[in-house]
């Protein structure tokens, strides 16, 4: 993707995400093999409403369960317009990233399976997590990353999940986003999937937690967003 | 080293005149005419050695390059991990979270997994010789791991070897002697405990400072009445050496003693006595490392630059200096500013290795295929609580000078609660990449 052709296609995505959710995936798929659709979920707060924007607090990280009941994702609100950037691979592809939603365009969501060796966010501990710039990870000496403390694998949310350094082979898959009416949805998943792995690292886990293998495999139609503390026994920085 | 009919002969007749047959697969036997498996239809790769490193080339070049052939052949009927065997040693952790089956991995990502045991390898016909008979290939992955080199200590006197390696074992090789290792630290009831490190490089640098301290723990859990004392022939702990030398001075003043430059002069076993630049040592019970080396196969393939005991690699491909059709995986390789752990061979094999023999099938530059692999390493230094430090090195190619740098070391020395629940979740997530 040339630079001409990368700003264009910025702003046209830009525009789209302003539009309907169907029309919006349907442009990213044009564009994009790396967009899977899913069910749309509305993404809810506690008491089952729907999601307020404003009540997500920068600096804070959010967990919800999309496209799958099992498969977590971390939300954000980075307090500032977060912009469409292009993600590079390390086979050469790329792929547009859209950027945040919401009335400041400041939210974004990936998921919270690293993609190096799937460490994800259970009751018990979150090793990957999100480290606002005023906090920063240790081992990275610097914020506004997402860290993952198994292997250090660090990311750049602003930059559509990109590996800043570490083993990662992949950047986050991105958790697509629409913002209509004021209220916030997950629509599907940009990047590299490796749900397929997660599924078979954690089959036994996943059956205990669920009940259910099957159950574990559900997709979703809404979502309910919590903060990572709440979730979580203890969240491991590093 | 090609090995020729004339050679084969030549061979059979050295093991026969000293009664130990040294090239057991070149010695007629008719299993070694069988060919083990049909000739490929593409292109073979066959992996010698199933630890980190052969384990991961096994998925990783079968996952990168689909249609070509890929054999692993190893010994062990199951897989047992080196690293977090010091934690079990510690009684932190069940043996079971050690131990994995090959065939899992095999069955998932569809390359061969052969049990047997390499017992040489012909460079010139391109063929690794088992009891059961050869497989061919076009290129080979040599990740056979380390031996002792128990002749630096005894020069040449096998039974030496053998004796202090049965009462007294290193337990570096994941086996028998790691569960006698852990027999000998349960059941020890006093007096003088004696740890020898390695002369580096050795393989898993901090792994003997964890290992003391893990032994320390059992002692302080089991109220013995003991010193340990660790032996190293360096100048001081490296790595995380503040990190260890604080574990060893707040939790185990009374059990740790550290000898610095304490290079071996004489270990004599039998009368348990050992004689270094430090002084001599009496001890009641010990856990003897001897240097590293390259594994036997790797020696008897006529691979390892006998100066150093590790094999000469071209340090971004880790294609073997000696033979292009060769690339040596993991501990056997002598690659500067890389330590020999099962992080790194799991890195190096999927960043370096596979990324390079892919490119060079393709016709391509590996060089722009390569990606810098990272190393982290926990050490437990703690057992009640459960705590941990740990090192995290980023290299970058530099690939002008055609070699790795380090980019970046990050260190915490300060011991937690929080770096031991991200041990185990480092090894969970290891063992998930190759065994899952």
């Amino acid at each position: 993707m040339d630079r001409r052709t990368f700003i264009k296609t910025c702003g046209s995505v830009a525009t789209f995400s302003l539009l309907s959710s169907s029309f919006f995936s349907r442009s990213l798929k044009a564009q994009t093999n790396r967009f899977k659709k899913y069910k749309k979920a509305i993404l809810l707060d506690k008491q089952g409403n729907p999601l307020n924007p404003s009540s997500l607090e920068v600096g804070k990280q959010y967990i919800f369960f999309y496209p799958y009941r099992s498969t977590p994702a971390l939300l954000l609100n980075l307090g500032k317009e977060v912009k469409p950037s292009e993600v590079k691979l390390s086979d050469g592809s790329t792929y547009l990233w859209p950027g945040g939603v919401g009335p400041q365009r400041s939210i974004i969501a990936f998921c919270a399976i690293c993609p190096h060796q799937l460490s994800y966010p259970t009751p018990e501990y979150s090793f990957i997590n999100y480290y606002p710039h005023n906090k920063p990870s240790k081992a990275a000496k610097k914020g506004s990353v997402v860290q993952c403390c198994a292997h250090m694998s660090i990311f750049d949310p602003e930059k559509g999940g990109i590996v800043i350094d570490g083993p990662s082979e992949y950047p986050l898959l991105a958790i697509v986003l629409t913002y209509e009416e004021g209220k916030l949805y997950a629509i599907g998943t940009l990047g590299v999937e490796l749900f397929r792995d997660f599924f078979d690292a954690y089959r036994s886990d996943l059956k205990k937690m669920y009940k259910s293998f099957r159950r574990a495999k559900k997709k979703v139609d809404k979502a309910v967003v919590v903060e990572v503390e709440e979730y979580v026994k203890e969240v491991i920085y590093c | 080293m090609g090995i020729s009919r004339r050679d084969i002969f030549k061979l059979a007749g050295i093991g026969a005149a000293i009664g130990i047959s040294q090239f057991p697969s070149l010695a007629f036997s008719a299993k070694t005419t069988n060919r083990l498996l049909p000739p490929s239809k593409g292109k073979r790769i066959v992996i010698v050695g199933g630890g980190w490193a052969g384990v991961t080339a096994a998925k990783y070049l079968k996952r990168e390059i689909p249609d070509v052939d890929v054999v692993l052949i190893e010994q062990r009927k199951m897989f047992m991990s080196c690293p977090i065997s010091n934690v079990w040693l510690g009684g932190l952790v069940e043996f079971d979270f050690l131990i994995h089956d090959f065939l899992t991995p095999a069955a998932k990502y569809g390359y061969t997994f052969i049990n047997a045991t390499v017992t040489g390898i012909d460079r010139d016909k391109r063929r690794v010789y088992t009891e059961e008979g050869y497989v061919e290939y076009d290129y080979l992955v040599l990740a056979p791991g380390i031996r002792y080199n128990y002749d630096a200590w005894f020069d040449g006197d096998k039974d030496m070897a053998r004796y202090t390696q049965t009462h007294y074992p290193s337990a570096f090789i994941p086996g028998s002697e790691h569960l006698r290792l852990k027999k000998k630290v349960d059941n020890f009831e006093g007096g003088t405990f004696v740890l020898v490190v390695p002369p580096p490089p050795h393989r898993c640098p901090p792994a003997p400072y964890e290992r003391a301290a893990m032994i320390a723990h059992v002692f302080r859990q089991n109220e013995v009445k003991g010193k340990l004392i660790i032996l190293d022939p360096k100048s001081k702990i490296a790595p995380k050496g503040p990190g260890f030398r604080m574990a060893y001075e707040q939790l185990y003043l009374d059990i740790v003693e550290y000898v610095p430059n304490a290079k071996i002069k004489e270990v004599d076993p039998v009368k348990k006595v050992i004689k270094t630049t430090a002084g001599d040592f009496k001890f009641d019970d010990a856990n003897l490392n001897p240097p590293h080396q390259a594994a036997d196969i790797a020696w008897k393939a006529g691979l390892v630059n006998p100066k150093t005991g590790w094999c000469d690699v071209d340090p971004v491909t880790l294609q073997s200096k000696v033979d292009p059709r060769i690339f040596i995986a993991g501990d056997a390789n002598s690659v500067k500013g890389f330590p020999k752990s099962g992080d790194m061979a799991n890195n190096q094999t999927k960043y370096m290795l596979v990324r390079a023999l892919k490119a060079m099938i393709q016709g391509k530059d590996p060089l722009d295929y390569i990606k810098a692999p990272t190393n982290t390493c926990y050490s437990m230094v703690n057992g009640e609580p459960k705590e941990a430090i740990v090192i995290n090195v980023i290299y970058d190619i530099d690939k002008q000078k055609r070699k790795p740098v380090k980019k970046k070391v990050n260190v915490e020395n300060e011991r937690s609660s929080r770096l031991a629940r991200a041990t185990f979740e480092w090894a969970k997530a290891m063992y998930r990449d190759m065994f899952s």
